[in-house]
């Protein structure tokens, strides 16, 4: 019941929802347990008056469990210490919606915040509302006497006070308002302060259960071979008889590109696995390697004409005419692994009737759908239990492990927990694209570019997975994702075209942390420096005038070069090197800038990134404590891929395979973090995935002024670290 | 046959085989799951257990060599209340995905009882741990944190 009428009052607030709402649909789970009441889809109350607080988007380490329920308490006036916590799902309410697919409950493109943001604040609100109205009556006294605050309603004349536990009851029986009274930013005592994280304590006791920790009776673990080449195909098992005899091991379960071996103990099954002695078919791409991968994109990079993406002005022509005066530079990104610390797993129970699954899911319900595809079971029987991720990175959207693992569980007709070794999590990830770009200029007589011609060419991430996000022009089709950071970065150009060439490729692609700015604004730029740099012009003036009508962008952009004193030289033995990035929300979801300063130090013969100041407006700051972690952990994720990351392809499959040889960031490699939170009146904007894109180029700018040479290829590799004799 | 050892002070014993590496022996048979999976080959450190004091990685490491030893995981050091290290982790607000805290707060507080006030290159030469969220920063910050309180105490 109360659900239905929050749908109406939610209704009533379209231009906030930008899911459409469907009172029709059943809840999936019901969120509410049988006890509770509900006062809105995300609040719950309890017989002993505890708040439960409705959580829909995983929490993957990004802070998404503290900052979500924040906004809700908020409005609420919850006794936040005493407020817990709870996943749900299966509700219109916890859909969003990203370009032109249908809407769904799924977490990625740094929008958890951006999206629920007002959401949750109308929720908690149209809550509070009903419990105050519930106290006046009680009372029988106007509304304007009651206040509220940590989980109760005050008569101010008397003083005395209601308890929400003591009033939920009458509370939902009143109808929400369509309109219930939001705070003013002033009246604020959680959004906006830097709030303890609510997960803490269970991470460092080890009792925070992820979906590796899952225990369902009568469970069996799973480990898995897949096909060494991309497409392949098993043959043959030339050893099954032996391995059925290993210790603990129940079944083996044929997959068409792969091998699942069940046993008593994950540890038998991964024995097993790797005892496994299968012949795989290479099937159609037995030839992938990079060696190809490169020659592909690079002859794109050269080809007559592309898919244009951006055309201003009339940049072809201007390049055409003044051949001799072009300034040309190229650069090359290879594909990347996820590579988050859990590796991919579910724990699948099928029943006739209803399939549960445990597991480290990002995406919750294309999860859904492939489960209930492949078991047979209705979506709506279909149960999520969803704890903390270990880190996803958008490497946990791709349901691939989960559909491997509901397989196993129904050939062994028990409830089966499927474990990816590290070597299968890499070396079978859905990998983040390769891509190469060239860009060319003409420049003005201070240097300053009037035209410009960008080209991306490599594999596409939306014609791989989202073909129905693909822009149309009438010369075919192109991956705004692969161009994202250049296509739409705030400099003034007067002319300006972009275009893209796409190479077709087997290989599994995905979203990863940044998705096609981590190699556009690489490539664009690094290619500033270049141009600032033949002008003999000051790498951040140069910047500030191709964003002087900007006061926006003016703003982070300054902010970071008064934090890192710029405009002071630098003590001997450090260099710097500044970027900049407008980072556009998928389908115009948000927009925020970021400003960064690498500062090298040189160590001996080598240069060593020592110090990253990184300031960002992302409109108004949920909870700083959670927002500062992201900056200093973004930095290093991204400092990973800069000088480590780089998945290979040998005979049609990924070279790499565990940290051996795709090595991550160390702690003696991590840098000092400066963090500069440039605040505005804008409401929250997106914040995960926007540091990492810029601290690559300001690192190559750097390497220029150290040691003459700009690296224009991913990862830097020491060798571009050496310094110059 | 029967391994006897302890576990967070308890004896316990594994009716198993020698080779079963000890982070699944804990995690499947004892039930203790705070020590997590990530490499399988020692690296990445998410699995790493006390044995009589020293930081290990249990992924690689076979049950039959800790008959008679005493195996302190994170679940034993959650259940010290003045554990330093952790209380710094809690107050400076570290895990992100959480998922290598276990194993990091496992090695910094053998280092701390290794080496009471380790600069920054004692931190970097010990905590060797991985974490893909790059938490480094306040686990640099932690460390000093929960060194400098222990000294105060002693």
């Amino acid at each position: 019941m109360g659900r239905r009428r929050f749908l109406e009052v939610a209704a009533a607030f379209g231009a906030l929802l930008a899911v459409p709402l469907d009172p029709a649909v059943a809840a999936r789970d019901g969120a509410a347990a049988e006890a509770d009441i509900e006062l809105t889809d995300w609040i719950f109350i309890d017989a002993q008056g505890g708040v439960t607080l409705g959580l829909c988007q995983p929490e993957v380490g990004q802070g998404s469990y503290t900052a979500l329920p924040a906004i809700l308490a908020e409005e609420l006036d919850a006794d936040w210490p005493a407020v817990k916590v709870r996943w749900v799902m299966g509700r219109d309410a916890y859909k969003i919606q990203f370009r032109n697919e249908k809407p769904s409950q799924k977490e990625g493109a740094s929008t958890s915040t951006t999206k629920f943001y007002a959401r949750l604040r109308v929720a908690g609100a149209a809550a509070r509302d009903v419990l105050v109205r519930a106290a006046a009556a009680r009372w029988q006294v106007p509304v304007s006497d009651c206040a509220t605050e940590s989980g109760m309603v005050r008569n101010t004349r008397t003083g005395d006070t209601l308890p929400y536990g003591a009033l939920a009851a009458e509370a939902a029986r009143l109808p929400l308002s369509p309109a219930p009274r939001l705070k003013t930013p002033a009246e604020f005592r959680l959004i906006g302060k830097a709030l303890p994280r609510r997960d803490t304590a269970a991470k460092t006791d080890g009792s925070a259960k992820y979906g590796l920790d899952a225990e369902v009776p009568g469970m069996l673990n799973a480990a898995i071979a897949l096909s060494p080449t991309i497409g392949g195909w098993l043959v043959r098992i030339n050893n099954e008889a032996e391995i059925r005899q290993q210790p603990g091991v129940r079944a083996i379960v044929r997959l068409d590109d792969g091998v699942i071996v069940v046993a008593e103990r994950y540890w038998q099954a991964l024995r097993a696995v790797q005892m496994l002695d299968a012949t795989f078919s290479p099937g159609e791409n037995g030839g992938l390697s990079t060696e190809l991968i490169d020659r592909l994109a690079e002859s794109g990079l050269d080809a007559e004409i592309g898919v244009t993406a951006l055309a201003r002005g009339d940049a072809p022509r201007i390049l055409g005419q003044n051949p001799d005066q072009v300034i040309e530079s190229r650069f090359s990104v290879p594909h990347l692994a996820h590579a988050a610390m859990e590796p991919m797993n579910a724990t699948v129970h099928v029943q006739p009737d209803r399939v549960d699954v445990w597991g480290s899911i990002q995406s919750t319900d294309a999860s859904v759908a492939v489960i209930s595809k492949i078991s047979g079971v209705a979506e709506e029987k279909v149960h999520l239990h969803i704890g903390f991720l270990g880190g996803s990175f958008g490497g946990k959207i791709a349901p691939d492990f989960v559909a491997q693992a509901v397989r196993a569980a129904m050939a062994v007709g028990r409830p089966v927990k499927l474990i990816r070794t590290r070597e299968m999590d890499i070396q079978h990830d859905h990998f983040r694209p390769n891509n190469k770009g060239r860009l060319r200029a003409v420049v003005d007589r201070d240097g300053y570019p009037v035209a410009v011609h960008a080209r991306v060419c490599g594999q596409s991430l939306f014609a791989t997975t989202r073909p129905n996000w693909l822009t149309k022009t009438p010369l075919g089709d192109y991956d705004e994702s692969m161009v994202d950071g250049i296509y739409n970065q705030s400099y003034e150009i007067p002319h300006f075209h972009v275009d893209v060439i796409q190479t077709p490729l087997p290989i599994p692609v995905y979203f990863m942390r940044s998705v096609g700015s981590s190699a556009g604004v690489l490539f664009w730029e690094s290619f500033i420096t270049d141009l600032a740099h033949k002008a003999g012009i000051d790498q951040y003036q140069y910047r500030r005038h191709l964003l002087r009508n900007n006061p926006a962008a003016l703003k982070v952009l300054d902010a970071v070069a008064a934090a890192a004193s710029w405009d002071t030289p630098p003590p001997a033995g450090t260099v710097r090197g500044i970027s900049f990035d407008t980072y556009h929300g998928r389908g115009g979801s948000f927009v925020t800038y970021v400003a960064e300063i690498v500062e090298l130090v040189r160590k001996g013969d080598s240069w060593r990134v020592a110090r990253v100041f990184c300031a960002i407006d992302a409109g108004l700051v949920v909870n700083h404590n959670t927002f500062i972690a992201q900056i200093q952990g973004g930095i290093g994720f991204s400092l990973t891929s800069a000088l480590k990351s780089e998945i290979t392809f040998n005979r049609g499959g990924a070279e790499q395979s565990n940290f051996a040889d795709y090595p991550l960031l160390s702690i003696g490699e991590m840098p000092e973090v400066v963090p500069i939170v440039v605040e505005s009146d804008r409401p929250p904007q997106g914040v995960g995935e926007i540091m990492v894109a810029p601290l690559a180029p300001a690192i190559s700018q750097a390497l220029l002024h150290a040691t003459g040479r700009r690296p224009d290829r991913m990862p830097f590799r020491a060798e571009v670290f050496k310094a110059s004799a | 046959m029967s391994i006897p050892f302890q576990l967070n002070g308890r004896p316990v014993s594994f009716d198993g085989p020698e080779d079963a590496p000890l982070l699944w022996v804990v995690r499947e048979h004892f039930g203790l799951t705070g020590s997590k999976f990530g490499c399988g080959i020692g690296m990445c450190g998410a699995c790493t257990m006390h044995v009589d004091g020293a930081p290990i990685r249990t992924c690689v490491l076979a049950v039959g060599n800790v008959r008679g030893r005493a195996i302190r995981t994170i679940e034993g050091v959650a259940a010290d209340a003045d554990n330093a290290v952790r209380k710094a982790w809690n107050d400076l607000d570290v895990p992100q995905c959480g998922y290598c805290q276990s194993g990091m707060i496992m090695t910094a507080t053998a280092l701390l009882a290794e080496t009471p006030a380790p600069t920054d290159q004692d931190i970097d030469r010990w905590m060797t741990n991985l974490c893909r969220c790059a938490t480094y920063v306040r686990i640099r910050q932690a460390i000093h944190a929960a060194a400098a309180a222990r000294q105060h105490k002693s």
